[in-house]
């Protein structure tokens, strides 16, 4: 019997059900999972544990590129550490967006690591994959068919925008999550997933009431980020027909009214309703209540099903070659002109690289201490001492790229201006070479909604026995 | 009285890479009613500071966890050439000095 029949079975029959127990083991896996407090939630016997992997918190470029945010190392130790204690407790072991960014190659590196892991370890279990790669064909059906919508204000998509990018996914939310667990499975790993879909979904076949799944869902996805003070530590979630209860497995981390319902404020652009593929989660009602000093018990969440199921799109396509230059400078006079000085070098360098062609790459000064950070800089504001500068340059080729920023340098370093007095050179460089290649760059060119007729035909699943 | 010195957090994050969400929050309910009520965090002036018009941006009172919710359009989408952060995360600097 799998870990999902076996934890299902013990909800079967009449009569008023057990609460159920869910482990919220790390709310991104592969920055390290504190072991005592996840000993400590094992301890308690968690019906479920579960893991968020990814987000598109880390912007463009590892959806692009088809690479892990994380450490492959520290990968491996935290997904060992979950599966090790999935198999020791025998209950289910759910992981969405897998690989940072949960498309393909993303999915498939994870998956390369657990199956190492499941052979040094001699570990056996029934493995449910599911895929958030949304084929390109599909997408322009669905252009075409006027059921691609934009989202937060998203320029209208295009079928160029579609041919260019290099991976396409998807969130999956809880019918594809509990397709895969309803296939008798021992572990879940999913592609782009909604964090809700990792916690609400057992709970939710099994009928526990949807808006206080996936509440409880939406705050354990981030481990005890929920608690003061906040961390990465496991949190228990115990879930009954009215409410749930919320208790970080490391003792100094206290889950409070407060610092639960504040949750609600984090990277969400509305505290009060949360949308996901199958339907909204309505908060307007949800009350938070002390238990004790380190535990909250949260009740009222409403869910309201969608009549249609729309899913979120996201894309990155490859925008050129990123390089870098590193410098710093001290000089009140060149700090004072810094602006104007770096236009006219950016003249300089065009004029000398590109002779009598048209500008094929794009320069970005940032100048930490004045405006790296924010776009304009408040007036009246005292200059900085010292400088740091960033020139970037996006170009078509990797060699391309490099020159521009080398030739940069250059100039810039003995650019004359009116006043100069430090005329051996403008720059302080940390080290040498200062110019980074930094590789290909990307940008987000999908983040959009799509209708899905068929849920499950986008999000197919596939079961391996390891 | 300056927003910085009676908030116990002034945070920004992006909320998806085309929002950014802005959270002010109190340590007591004293301190969020007085601000809430005060007025002083609202859509033009916010819109002002951000360089957006007032009808892009959108104040949220959200009383259960002492905090007002600011929510605005990201200049560029997270990480699209040109981009200064990424994650959104240091863009809350000018509410520090609100004036109540």
């Amino acid at each position: 019997m799998s870990a999902v029949a076996r934890v299902r079975a013990q909800f079967e029959g009449a009569g008023r059900r057990r609460s159920i127990r869910l482990l919220g083991a790390s709310g991104q896996l592969g920055y390290g999972i504190p072991t005592p407090a996840f000993e400590a939630g094992l301890a308690r016997e968690p019906d479920l544990i579960g893991c968020d992997m990814g987000s598109t918190d880390i912007g463009p470029s590892y959806l692009g590129r088809g690479e892990m945010a994380t450490a492959p190392d520290a990968t491996r130790r935290d997904l060992r550490k979950v599966l090790l204690g999935a198999r020791r407790k025998n209950i289910p072991l759910v992981i969405g967006s897998a690989g940072s960014a949960g498309a393909a190659p993303h999915l498939d590196a994870t998956l390369a690591i657990v199956r190492e892991i499941a052979r040094a370890e001699g570990l056996h279990f029934r493995l449910g994959v599911l895929r958030a790669d949304i084929p390109k064909p599909v997408l322009h059906a669905a252009l075409r068919a006027g059921e691609v919508r934009s989202f937060d204000a998203s320029p209208p998509l295009t079928e160029e925008d579609i041919d260019a990018a290099s991976n396409i996914v998807a969130q999956m939310g809880t019918s594809a999550m509990q397709r895969a667990l309803a296939a008798d499975v021992d572990v879940v790993i999913a592609g782009r997933a909604c964090d809700t879909a990792i916690f609400a979904s057992l709970p939710g076949m099994i009928g526990f009431p949807m808006g206080l799944a996936v509440h409880m869902a939406k705050i354990i996805e981030c481990a005890s980020l929920c608690c003061v003070p906040g961390g990465r530590d496991s949190i228990l979630a115990t879930l009954d027909e009215d409410g749930f209860e919320l208790e970080s497995m490391a003792p100094q981390r206290r889950a409070t009214p407060v610092s639960v319902a504040a949750h609600s404020l984090y990277e969400q652009g509305d505290p009060y309703t949360v949308s996901e593929p199958e339907g909204r989660l309505d908060l307007r009602e949800a009350r938070y209540e002390a238990i004790d000093d380190r535990r909250t018990r949260v009740t009222g969440a409403r869910w309201q099903e969608a009549s249609e199921n729309w899913v979120k799109l996201e894309g990155a396509r490859l925008v050129g070659e990123r390089a870098v230059l590193l410098a710093g400078a001290a000089d009140p006079r060149f700090i004072a002109r810094a602006e104007t000085i770096l236009a006219e070098v950016a003249e300089v360098v065009r004029e000398l690289v590109c002779e009598n062609t048209p500008q094929d790459y794009s320069l970005f000064w940032r100048v930490y201490g004045a405006n790296g950070v924010r776009a304009s800089v408040p007036p009246g504001e005292a200059p900085p001492n010292e400088v740091f500068i960033l020139g970037e340059c996006i170009a078509p080729t990797r060699a391309r790229a490099a020159e521009v920023v080398r030739t940069m340098k250059q100039y810039l370093l003995h650019h004359g201006y009116p006043g100069r007095q430090s005329t051996a050179g403008n720059l302080a460089f940390p080290f040498t070479p200062p110019e980074v290649s930094i590789g290909p760059a990307y940008r987000f060119n999908i983040y959009h909604l799509m209708r899905a007729h068929d849920l499950d035909a986008l999000f197919p699943l596939e079961v391996e026995m390891l | 009285m300056r927003l910085q010195d009676i908030a116990q957090v002034i945070r920004s994050k992006n909320a998806g890479p085309r929002k950014l969400t802005l959270d002010v929050m109190f340590a007591d309910d004293a301190d969020y009613r007085r601000v809430a009520s005060s007025g002083a965090l609202n859509a033009s002036r916010i819109a002002t500071l951000y360089g957006l018009e007032a009808q892009d941006v959108a104040v949220i009172e959200y009383p259960l966890g002492r905090a007002i919710k600011i929510t605005m359009p990201r200049r560029l989408t997270s990480g699209d050439p040109g981009d200064r952060d990424v994650y959104g995360a240091q863009q809350h600097t000018p509410l520090l000095g609100i004036e109540l």
